[in-house]
């Protein structure tokens, strides 16, 4: 006990709270063992922490792969306590101009750990984050600092929850926080249900203050449906793939053009994994939101590899999955609406009449939805079907409108609008419900945000966004007649929870917030690029600012627009605007220098 | 620091191009150091080229010029602006030589202009910094037109660069001193044996302009097997060990002792030493071709798609080229015509190739394929007349 009482008492001059629960907590978390090497190595429920044979070299080698990225100026947030050899390793390899910080999810681990092993001398320049993740997070976001989140997985992996509670409040923190613009290419399908959605990402991103540069594949739909009208099957898939790979090189030809701080594509972007893999030998950063069923559209498992930063509206297994894949990032984002798009329309009576009824679907006809809507036929009340893919649901024609046409999103919304309850199932392959329902759809969020009633599939994730003041959800489809019949007969509570519905959208799940999540994520990983620009220190008065004993650099970013972000290129172009007899300064001549390798054209075709 | 001269007045000549318009630029250099004896002249060039020549005598010194480093930096400004501006004047200053009187910039592009300004002493306007064809001097305006539109020009590029420099061509070849250095041992004996020593360039810079191995292999072939004491040496970069390796391939075993393949073996200056001990070199590449006028061996090249003789053909006397009547990949290959005119001396077109023997006149270097001089001599003089009178009429005179 000399040994913990040692480090406490160390402990206690910094971190006296800390101190005092260590004092008063029991350990027993870690089994202790010697090491074939002799030093003392650990289990925690039967699974080793540390090499059973050299556990310091073990630290060295994790220590060894993440020391090189962490930059001057940057805190180094480390998960996973185990026996700290992992935490003093770090330590000894960065500089003192990098802070550590370890956070303590539990403090009898933390005890196990101060009995084994002592803390001095490297422990003095650890900073110890013990406390409630959310707090955690909060006390790291004010500093200001850069931070960069690393994971020592065999011991963090046990606190798994804790984790991922601090790594979404530190996300939020972030994210509120971000001021900074970056450029983005935003890549989207050719077709499809994510493109609307990367209009939408595109607004959003925009309404943060960042350059989107839309690479939109929808202009070459025509020539891609086109291809879809070939006999032979081999010759259509062989011409489509051909398409979507010259797509893809087209992708790198833009971004050659004008590289971007990130390129964000939604799912069903048509880049190529070379593409991919090339653009990462570029340094491009990369980023995928993949807004479908992990477990119906699976050409992830091929593309995991490619994309540096993945988002899933899944969670679970899904993240596992992608991980196991080949993901190197792999974060939850779920969906969202956009209030530009979705919101409370007052109708004219005719269109009301047109488009409204007192049940209403809008959607694909998969098998799930072909085999359960005929039970809604034949009720006292109204049943209209919009959407596309019916084709030999007799039973379901009476009441499919516009001859089963797609539906556009203005349609879309004066549907949502228009009728009484909106009815939202989640598509499955299968014939009933989805026997894994586990995600949100877009749709959910849509219709909220339109202020209109829905009655949703119930989903593992909707507790999640939606209360049940906010939201009516069902179980098992017999039970939509009688929540139908008694939702109809309270316009008062239905517009109580539809109100109450969009006002959780709006505070909470729009597109906007979405993206600044994403944003921030990428930023935590990224804390030297992505993160620098989020956090304004590249905004002209952060240069001023920092190049203030540099009088040439001084007046030369003072001479930028202020409130805007600074990069080289535009201080050089703002040198260039000085008329053809203004003398320059050596200093402008070497920014122009500078500036004619920076713009040197990107090999990237 | 360097000392300096009792006038303190210094002169630069940046040449930032490939290997072969660096060789190229030696006689400029020559010749302006001929024209003020009493100005030290200092040499900018691309850094990996820096040794090339550094032996010259009319180069006081080398400034190697970095260019991965300005892209490093460039890159670093997102980081720390002030850092990278102060770590950009702390190497600037390390060159010691800030403020020459007078650069020569053979290079018409935003980077030689800029630097141009850096190095120069004295102050530059906004306009001038940027590039711009107003600020061209009118043998940069007629190099530009010539690469544009090829035509007729017999002027070559390096006495162009003479002219553009403000100095008349010196009438002879430069040739750097023999000083060789160490090779890897088992080169060692390239040169040393008696016979004729021939190297090959295996490659060129550009892969529309490479020659393919197997037609090296039948040229090594047939020269091997009509010349008893023939050797040849296989020169190239280390992107170029495969051609090395495929033409080794394709010859005959009983040849292949008296092939040496080094390519991707050599640091430049090894190179040199290997050139010079070759009687002949050649090969489609203009770089090595013209190292190989440097050190005093005779190159033979073979030039198609977009090399031009009369421009970068091998400056000096006595240098032969086979020039390909189309711009297009030649179907047939001048071997046995190459064989004949290094082993015997003998002057035999190709089906498709038109063979020039070059020549030194006032003018510099000129090229002739046995049609006549005297056109060629006036249409040069209208050149140097028009674009440097002054110079033509010293020349004149």
């Amino acid at each position: 006990m000399n040994l913990f009482n040692d480090n406490v008492t160390r402990l206690a001059a910094r971190y006296p709270d800390l101190a005092a629960s260590l004092k008063s907590a029991v350990g027993g978390i870690l089994t202790i063992e010697p090491a074939r090497s002799g030093v003392p190595s650990a289990r925690r429920s039967d699974r080793w922490i540390h090499s059973a044979y050299d556990p310091i070299r073990e630290a060295d080698t994790w220590a060894n792969t993440h020391a090189p990225a962490c930059q001057a100026g940057e805190t180094i947030v480390v998960a996973g306590i185990g026996l700290l050899y992992h935490v003093e390793a770090l330590r000894k390899k960065l500089s003192p101009d990098i802070t550590v910080a370890v956070l303590i999810p539990n403090i009898d681990e933390f005890h196990d750990a101060l009995s084994a092993r002592p803390l001095e001398p490297w422990g003095e320049q650890i900073a110890w984050l013990f406390g409630m993740p959310a707090d955690i997070a909060q006390t790291l976001t004010k500093t200001g600092q850069p931070l960069r989140c690393l994971a020592y997985a065999p011991a963090s992996q046990a606190d798994a929850d804790f984790h991922s509670a601090f790594e979404q409040a530190l996300r939020r923190g972030i994210a509120r926080q971000a001021g900074g613009q970056l450029t983005i290419a935003l890549v989207g399908p050719i077709y499809g249900g994510s493109l609307p959605i990367a209009g939408y990402v595109k607004r959003a991103l925009e309404t943060l203050g960042h350059k989107v540069q839309w690479i939109d594949h929808s202009l070459h739909a025509p020539s891609y449906e086109v291809m879809g009208t070939l006999k032979d099957a081999r010759n259509r898939q062989l011409m489509q793939s051909r398409m979507a790979e010259v797509l893809s090189q087209w992708t790198l030809a833009t971004l050659a053009e004008s590289p971007p701080d990130l390129v964000l594509s939604l799912a069903q972007a048509p880049l190529t994994l070379p593409v991919l893999e090339h653009l990462r030998k570029k340094k491009f950063l990369t980023a995928m939101w993949f807004v479908e069923n992990y477990r119906h559209l699976t050409y992830w498992q091929q593309m995991a590899p490619g994309y540096e930063f993945w988002f899933v509206f899944q969670q679970g297994q899904c993240l596992d999955a992608f991980r196991q894949a080949g993901a190197r990032h792999v974060s939850y984002l779920p969906m969202a609406a956009d209030p530009v798009v979705h919101h409370p329309v007052i109708l004219p009576d005719e269109d009301r009449r047109y488009y409204g009824a007192d049940v209403s679907f809008v959607g694909a006809g998969y098998p799930n939805r072909r085999r359960l809507f005929p039970t809604l036929l034949r009720q006292p009340w109204s049943f209209k079907l919009w959407g596309n893919e019916w084709d030999g649901a007799d039973d379901l024609r009476f009441v499919l409108q516009l001859k089963g046409a797609r539906i556009d999103t203005a349609t879309c919304m004066k549907v949502f609008n228009a009728t009484t309850i909106n009815l939202n199932l989640h598509s499955t392959t299968g014939v009933g419900m989805d026997p894994q329902a586990d995600f949100v759809n877009p749709r959910t969020f849509e219709l909220a945000a339109c202020e209109a009633f829905q009655l949703v599939d119930h989903r593992s994730l909707l507790p999640e966004f939606f209360t049940d003041q906010e939201m009516v959800s069902f179980r098992a489809f017999d039970e939509v007649p009688g929540l139908v019949r008694r939702w109809l007969g309270d316009p008062a509570a239905r517009q109580a929870m539809t109100t109450a519905a969009r006002a959780r959208v709006l505070n909470a799940h729009t597109y906007v917030h979405r993206m600044r999540d994403l944003l921030a994520q990428i930023g935590l990983s990224q804390p030297d690029r992505v993160g620098a620009v989020l956090r304004g220190d590249r905004q002209q008065e952060a240069l001023v600012t920092r190049c203030a004993d540099d009088l040439p650099l001084e007046s030369l970013l003072k001479e930028c627009p202020a409130g805007q972000r600074i990069e080289l290129k535009d201080v050089a172009a703002k040198i260039r605007t000085k008329g053809p007899s203004a003398t320059l300064k050596r200093e402008e001549l070497m920014v122009l220098m500078l500036d004619e390798y920076r713009s040197e054209t990107r090999d990237l075709v | 620091m360097l000392p300096k001269s009792a006038s303190n007045s210094r002169a630069l000549l940046i040449q930032l191009a490939r290997l072969g318009d660096l060789v190229q630029s030696l006689p400029a250099i020559e010749a302006i150091q001929e024209r003020y004896p009493e100005r030290p002249l200092d040499l900018l060039c691309s850094a990996p080229l820096a040794p090339v020549l550094a032996r010259s005598h009319a180069i006081r010194r080398v400034i190697p010029w970095d260019g991965a480093q300005w892209r490093a930096w460039a890159d670093q400004w997102t980081q720390d602006p002030a850092a990278t501006l102060r770590t950009v004047q702390t190497y600037l200053a390390s060159l010691d030589e800030i403020g020459y009187d007078r650069v020569y910039n053979l290079n018409q592009h935003a980077r030689g202009i800029l630097m141009t300004h850096l190095f120069s002493s004295h102050s530059v306007q906004a306009g001038q910094a940027r590039q711009a064809d107003h600020g061209m001097s009118p043998w940069a305006r007629y190099l530009r037109q010539v690469a544009k539109e090829r035509g007729e020009n017999r002027v070559h590029l390096a006495d162009a660069w003479c002219g553009m420099c403000g100095v008349r061509p010196r009438g002879r070849a430069p040739v750097l001193d023999g000083q060789e250095v160490e090779l890897p041992e088992d080169l060692t004996a390239i040169g040393e044996r008696k016979g004729l020593w021939i190297a090959l360039v295996t490659g060129a810079g550009d892969s529309a302009r490479c020659v393919s191995p197997s037609v090296w292999a039948s040229w090594i072939r047939e020269f091997l097997t009509q010349v008893d004491d023939g050797q040849v040496v296989l020169i190239g970069s280390g992107h170029e060990r495969e051609t090395g390796q495929a033409i080794l391939e394709a010859v005959p075993t009983l040849l292949q002792g008296r092939v040496w393949d080094t390519t991707g073996r050599t640091t430049l200056t090894q190179l040199m030493t290997l050139l010079g001990r070759c009687r002949w070199v050649i090969g489609a590449d203009t770089g090595p071709l013209h190292l190989a006028t440097l050190v005093g061996s005779r190159a033979l090249g073979f030039y198609f798609t977009r090399a031009r003789v009369h421009e970068t053909g091998p400056y000096g006397e006595g240098h032969w080229v086979y020039q390909y009547a189309t711009q297009t990949q030649p179907d047939s290959w001048p071997i046995m015509e190459s064989i004949e005119l290094i082993c015997d001396g003998r002057r035999r077109a190709a089906p498709g190739w038109t063979l020039w023997n070059s020549h030194m006149d006032r003018w510099g270097t000129f090229f002739d394929d046995g049609s006549g001089k005297k056109a060629v001599d006036l249409q040069r003089a209208a050149v140097w007349h028009s674009l440097s009178p002054t110079l033509y009429e010293s020349v004149a005179a």
